[in-house]
């Protein structure tokens, strides 16, 4: 290991002299002009993270799961997940895949927290649901894959106060609806890591907006560990951790 | 851009022959998904995230012993990126989905024919972050193929197949903004679909025992782009036509405990397209456009060129689980005529080569027998004799670190 890091030293060595200085503030402004031109996709990407997207493991009926890091802190998020198996791989007829229909609900609390905190905002609302289902299937002992469609969609709603409206260059907005809403494929591969620990990879696309996620996943009994990937997000990248029982 | 569309249209007609083996089994599953996230700190730019993402997913079905049907979907998105000189902004991003369907016909034990279509959309995006819908080198392809593959050796995976294809590849929001702004009153029939075009390729590639060589011939012959004239420097009554031709070689071996994959390949490409190169909307002497530093130069054969290209990725396998990786990649880039520019724009007498030179140190870590993890650091040294750089850098350096993941089944 020593070595690894000497040659890696070497290497950064090398290439230090073609370091340019890294201007923080204007990534910084570039991060922030891209939420602001697109909030509800900034805070999909939040929902993303909690969605339990992964089939239930082989021998389990359902299961409830919340979404600890970055969902539920520092985000607020409070949520609640599940899944529910409708029938067994090969319990129909041999070679039938598993299939679990999915879903949750989240709901942001620090929005809540925001209006009553705020004399300028009455209401301020941010909340999400999933709908779906998966289906796997065994193509190896140690291989299964899966196949899956949800349906998400992201409310925000914010209303001011009257006298308290937005001044966008001359026009008062007394209320902002927006939110986000697209149908998912799902496409990912599972492989075991232990004894009911699994490692899994999947993508996530959105027909409608085109939006797209990969999920590296490692989820045990209780607690799954996550690095999700989105490409174009304003955050690429999401460490996950969310916690689940299964039954 | 015309790179890109070669190797869209490439890696679709490799990947379907590449991707599974036949056995026994009626249907027979394939997926594979790479992923690769890092950061990018360039010497001319500011520091940015880039990716790229490669899911495949397919399905082999034998109808009978000797006949079987290959479907496969290809989802690729390829994010920002340190690019070779001359070809793209580091911030633009493409995103594809391709689909491939291939019947297979044994004929015999040793001959095997693979007619099939190919359908692919791809999608770009610029640093603007326009949609995806609106992107103006969005490209649509839709084509057939033909293949014959003939297995001389089976215990050495020896073959040769060769490979006839032809795709329609449309650009439906491609427009030429300068003949939009001349010609307002009649828009969309006179400046779009400048890149339409139509593209055959032949190919014929011999494998043996993991050695590989090939040789590549490329057609793409443009509906609607007009030849600028080389001597009046207005558009001609003769359409674009740009040809490529490609030998290439290497061979994936495990020596001792080294795995290396070596490559080498050289392209020539040539097309009848000129350039005129306006230093500026405003400047209109044509009187002298041979003269380098004039306000309007023609270059004839701007874009010919000759191409050399090659990588040694080796891995050393420390133990079954962990390897130390290294790479070299260099490409060379030599145009026939394209004259090198100074920092005033101005054409000199040497013409322009450029070289892109990547020396990349990894880790990897084998997770089990279907995935693989690689931490990755990699130096870019790019440089030219074109030193105008007003648009897109042609010498920079650039480091780069990430992660990358494959899971293949």
């Amino acid at each position: 290991m020593k070595k690894l890091i000497l040659i890696l030293a070497v290497l950064l060595c090398l290439g230090g002299r073609s370091f340019a200085a890294v201007d923080w503030e204007s990534k910084g402004m570039q991060l922030a002009g891209e939420i602001v031109a697109n909030p509800s996709a900034f805070f999909y990407d939040f929902q993303q993270d909690l969605e339990g997207t992964t089939p239930l493991p082989p021998g389990k009926r359902f299961s409830v799961q919340t979404g600890l890091f970055p969902s539920l802190l520092p985000m607020g998020y409070m949520n609640l997940s599940g899944k529910y198996r409708l029938h067994g791989e090969g319990r129909i007829a041999p070679g039938v895949p598993q299939l679990d229909l999915i879903g949750g609900y989240c709901d942001m609390y620090w929005a809540k927290m925001l209006a009553k905190q705020s004399d300028s905002i009455d209401s301020a609302k941010l909340n999400g649901y999933y709908l779906g289902a998966i289906l796997s299937s065994s193509v190896s002992p140690k291989i299964r894959t899966f196949w899956g469609y949800k349906r998400s969609v992201l409310g925000a709603k914010f209303e001011f106060a009257p006298g308290e409206e937005l001044d966008l260059m001359g026009t008062k907005v007394g209320n902002i609806d927006t939110g986000f809403k697209d149908d998912f494929l799902m496409a990912g591969i599972e492989t075991p890591k232990g004894i009911n620990k699994f490692w899994s990879m999947q993508l996530n696309y959105g027909i409608r907006t085109q939006t797209f996620s990969t999920k590296l996943s490692w989820y045990g009994p209780h607690f799954e560990l996550g690095i999700n990937i989105y490409p174009e997000g304003v955050l690429v990248f999401h460490p996950v951790w969310n916690f689940h029982v299964n039954f | 851009m015309k790179k890109i569309i070669l190797s869209v249209v490439m890696l679709a007609a490799v990947d379907s022959y590449a991707a599974v083996s036949e056995d026994s089994k009626i249907f027979t599953p394939y997926f594979d998904m790479t992923l690769m996230e890092a950061a990018y700190l360039p010497s001319k730019g500011n520091i940015f995230s880039g990716g790229n993402i490669n899911t495949q997913v397919g399905l082999l079905t034998k109808i009978t012993k000797n006949d079987s049907v290959f479907g496969l979907y290809n989802f690729n998105y390829t994010g920002p990126a340190f690019q070779p000189q001359d070809s793209k902004q580091f911030t633009d991003r493409n995103m594809s989905h391709g689909f491939n369907f291939e019947y297979r016909r044994n004929l015999g034990e040793k001959f095997r024919v693979r007619p099939g279509v190919s359908l692919v959309t791809d999608y770009s995006r610029s640093g603007a972050n326009e949609a995806w819908q609106n992107g103006l080198y969005n490209m649509s392809s839709k084509g057939g193929q033909l293949a014959a593959d003939y297995n001389f050796d089976f215990d050495r995976n020896g073959f040769l197949t060769a490979t006839y294809i032809v795709r329609k590849i449309t650009f439906p929001n491609y427009t030429d903004l300068l003949r939009e702004f001349k010609n307002a009153n009649n828009t969309a029939e006179t400046s779009g679909g400048l890149q339409d075009q139509s593209l055959t390729q032949f190919s014929f590639r011999p494998n043996w025992n993991g050695f590989f060589a090939g040789y590549t011939y490329t057609q793409q012959i443009y509906k609607h782009q007009m030849v600028v004239d080389a001597h009046s420097g207005v558009y001609g009554s003769t359409k674009q036509k740009d040809k490529s031709t490609m030998i290439d070689g290497g061979f994936r071996q495990r020596l001792w405990i080294f795995d290396l994959s070596p490559m080498l390949s050289y392209t020539i490409h040539r097309s009848n397209q000129n350039y005129l190169r306006y230093k500026s909307a405003l400047g209109g002497d044509i009187t002298n456009m041979a003269d380098g530093s004039n306000d309007i130069t023609m270059v004839a054969k701007n874009y010919d060129y000759n191409e050399l290209t090659f990588s040694v990725p080796a891995d050393l396998n420390i133990t079954g689980k962990w390897a130390i990786g290294g790479a070299i990649n260099v490409t060379r880039r030599v145009y026939t005529d394209r004259g090198a520019r100074n920092v005033d724009n101005n054409y000199t007498a040497s013409k322009q080569h450029n070289l892109m030179s990547t020396l990349t140190g990894s880790i990897r870590k084998r997770m089990n027998d279907v995935a693989t993890m690689r931490l990755f650091y990699s130096l870019v040294v790019a440089s030219s004799n074109n030193k105008f750089e007003k648009y897109m850098p042609s010498n920079y350096t650039g480091n780069s670190f990430g992660v990358a993941y494959q899971l293949s089944y």
